[in-house]
């Protein structure tokens, strides 16, 4: 499987940490972080990542809200995003998938697992 | 021409006399006053005789007598009130008296009078020297006994003697004396007869004066206990209207025509509709249409007789929104028909708003404990790879303890904030058809590997049924009791995990609204280990929050305290029932049932189960 590029947008400092930790050390990714959904939404732009983990609860602007803005803009439309949030429920679950989200990993999770969990939901296994 | 004077005299006299007869009659009728018309009878004769003593015997009933009423000159002696004996005054002169004997006697000395001796004696120790006698006779008029009391007896019987005494001489009585006397006789016998008539009237006045006075004192007496009970009456309404305006809720009876009858002053404080406005209106009218609707179907169960309790929004008169909570109960008469419903409504928005703030912050809690826990997850598991650096065995150690903590405290998180969900009812069981045997041959895999590191051989014993359940809690439910039994099982020991049919009441009523009917009947899972077991009187508790029989032992075992709490919540939400049995020292069955579909070669194969478990 080909090196992946991984932008994660959380407010969280060592979730950055540990999502770039964890991916570098599982399977060697570059992990490109952001901060804030503005931060974000202007890396992923200019970094057209392979896939984008997106904060749920962030302040100023929520994840939904980064969400809108990228597939508002056709420079990010088609990069394929997961959310990352609290135990989902069935109900959120569903919404989430209705607004177009590839998938959703719930907190708290193995950063070393993420690749694993990634692949899974974008179906890049069948790649290797 | 002196013949003609002595004519003229006696014409003269006899006119007197006729006057004075008339004058005296007249006087004596004047009075009803027996006493009086005796009193004034001797007086008048007295006075109209010239007689010295003039004296009213009154015969009585043994034969003796007494003067009763008398006039007599001031140099003889008084007789008023002497009394005496039977033998002056023989009966069988009685008996001539009362036949209208009159005795005129010039001289008592004179043997020609026929006066006995000793009479003579008698009347000589009072100077009496000439007498005039003549009888009172009264007419009784009796009841005759015979005839229903409509005829009447007459009978004549000497009552006594008019007496006229003259002591200073013998005298000789002439005519007109003697018809006086007789007169006033007559007279005082219709007095008599009038007194008695009189004196009959006036028992017949007392008496029936007393029954009106008795009628009147019943009357009043009863008149008394009604007001009586009309002031308790109207005291207890008092205090029951006091009472009522008085509780910050609102109460008030409906009848079966679903209009107001009572209703307490919170209306007016709630609704700005006055008891007075409201009574004999229709819910309808008082609620509006919506939510008169919310509230039809509850008023219909109470109309048909059961206690209802809901809750309900309503809008108050400034526009803003409550939440009640809402009792019905049924009033039922003496026929056991309902007549109508007391009804209860109390505001329940600042328990609703507890609940919601509790709620949200239990899940903004456990949200914000998501972060720091991924961050401190990963990073554990990152260390443990040890391509950071190698830790010496002491510290691999204690990334183990940290590691295992966490996972543990990530649990903790997942249960409280699931048990939040279920019971604030943000989580709503997706009941649809289930295969019974399917969710526990997924349950069953989901906790082979556990069983199978733990050493314990997991048995399952399948039937085909189909259960009314959420497929997800369900195996949440049994992966949780599974894993429960295979912590506490030895290692080579068994868990097993069956199905059967219960009987119908495990499953409470209130809770099977939306069941399809052909989900009628009722499933029992079990899962049974042969572990330590439960002492009996924790077999309830276990079921509470962090309730565990051990803690120290289960703390060790990895438990959080919540998954039983959760099982039961889930398990009521199904409208079935959790509960465990167990025999210390030889293992615990933990036990839940739920609506099921029983094919028909399983109904005769009904399990015994509890009936009083919650």
């Amino acid at each position: 499987m080909s090196i992946k590029r991984v932008l994660i947008i959380d407010d969280e400092e060592t979730i950055q940490t540990v999502v770039q930790f964890g991916i570098k050390m599982a399977v060697g990714w570059d992990v490109l972080t952001a901060g804030s959904g503005v931060q974000g939404i202007a890396v992923a732009q200019t970094e057209q990542p392979d896939v984008i983990l997106l904060d749920v609860m962030m302040p100023d602007m929520d994840g939904i809200s980064t969400f809108k803005a990228l597939q508002a803009q056709t420079a990010t439309e088609n990069i394929p995003v997961i959310f990352l949030t609290a135990k989902a429920q069935t109900a959120e679950k569903r919404q989430f998938s209705s607004l177009g989200v590839s998938g959703v990993i719930t907190k708290p999770f193995n950063s070393l697992q993420l690749p694993e969990q990634i692949s899974r939901i974008l179906h890049w296994d069948g790649e290797r | 021409m002196k013949q003609q004077d002595s004519i003229q005299a006696e014409l003269r006299q006899q006119k007197q006399r006729v006057e004075l007869f008339s004058e005296v009659t007249l006087k004596i009728r004047q009075s009803l006053q027996l006493k009086e018309i005796l009193h004034t009878t001797v007086t008048e004769v007295q006075r109209i005789l010239h007689a010295d003593r003039v004296l009213i015997y009154q015969v009585l009933p043994d034969g003796t007598g007494k003067t009763i009423s008398e006039s007599v000159l001031p140099n003889y002696p008084v007789l008023m009130d002497w009394e005496f004996p039977a033998e002056v005054f023989p009966a069988d002169y009685q008996q001539l008296y009362a036949q209208g004997r009159v005795r005129a006697i010039a001289d008592v000395h004179d043997p020609a009078s026929g006066l006995a001796e000793c009479l003579v004696e008698f009347v000589d120790q009072f100077g009496i020297q000439a007498k005039l006698i003549v009888p009172i006779v009264q007419t009784l008029n009796m009841p005759s006994s015979e005839g229903g009391g409509k005829g009447a007896i007459a009978k004549n019987q000497l009552w006594g003697l008019l007496i006229a005494h003259q002591c200073r001489s013998a005298r000789q009585w002439v005519e007109f004396e003697l018809e006086l006397m007789q007169q006033l006789a007559d007279q005082i016998s219709i007095a008599l007869s009038q007194a008695q008539l009189l004196e009959h009237l006036e028992e017949m006045v007392e008496a029936r004066t007393a029954e009106l006075q008795e009628a009147n004192r019943h009357l009043q007496q009863e008149i008394t206990v009604r007001m009586q009970a009309e002031t308790a009456l109207r005291q207890s309404e008092e205090q029951l209207r006091l009472i009522t305006n008085a509780l910050p809720v609102l109460i008030s009876y409906v009848d079966d025509q679903q209009q107001y009858r009572f209703n307490n002053q919170a209306y007016q404080d709630w609704l700005g509709q006055a008891p007075a406005h409201i009574f004999g209106q229709h819910l309808k009218q008082v609620w509006g249409k919506q939510c008169y609707q919310r509230m039809q179907g509850y008023v219909e169960a109470a109309l048909s007789g059961q206690v209802v309790s809901y809750e309900n929004e309503i809008e108050l008169q400034d526009g803003s929104g409550r939440a009640v909570d809402v009792t019905y109960i049924p009033h039922r008469d003496g026929d056991k028909a309902v007549r109508g419903f007391f009804s209860l409504t109390s505001d329940i928005s600042d328990r609703k708003a507890i609940e919601r703030m509790k709620d949200e912050f239990i899940s903004i809690i456990s949200h914000e404990l998501r972060t720091p826990l991924t961050s401190l997850h990963s990073a554990l598991k990152i260390l443990a790879t040890g391509r950071l650096g190698n830790l010496s065995v002491e510290g691999q150690q204690m990334l183990a303890i940290a590691d295992e903590s966490t996972e543990r405290l990530v649990r903790l998180v997942n249960n409280v904030l699931d048990l939040q969900r279920i019971e604030s009812g943000k989580v709503v069981m997706e009941q649809q058809p289930c295969n019974a045997a399917n969710l526990m041959v997924q349950a069953a895999e989901a906790m082979q590997a556990m069983a199978q590191h733990q050493g314990i051989i997991l048995v399952t014993q399948t039937e085909e049924m189909t259960v009314w359940a959420d497929a997800d809690y369900i195996l949440q439910t049994l992966t949780n009791l599974l894993s429960n039994a295979i912590k506490f099982s030895h290692s080579g020991s068994q868990v097993w995990l069956t199905v059967g049919v219960a009987d119908r009441d495990t499953l409470p009523e209130a809770e099977m609204r939306d069941r399809p009917c052909q989900f009628d009947g009722a499933a029992v899972f079990r899962v049974q280990d042969e572990g330590q077991g439960i002492p009996n009187n924790q077999l309830e508790r276990i079921f509470e929050r962090f309730q565990q029989v051990d803690s120290s032992d289960s703390r060790k075992k990895g438990g959080t305290g919540l998954g039983l709490a959760i099982c039961r919540k889930i398990i009521e939400q199904h409208g079935g029932k959790i509960w465990a049995e167990s025999t210390p020292g030889s293992g615990s069955t933990f036990a839940f049932t739920l609506p099921a579909m029983i094919p028909a070669h399983l109904t005769e194969r009904r399990e015994e189960c509890p009936s009083s478990v919650s």
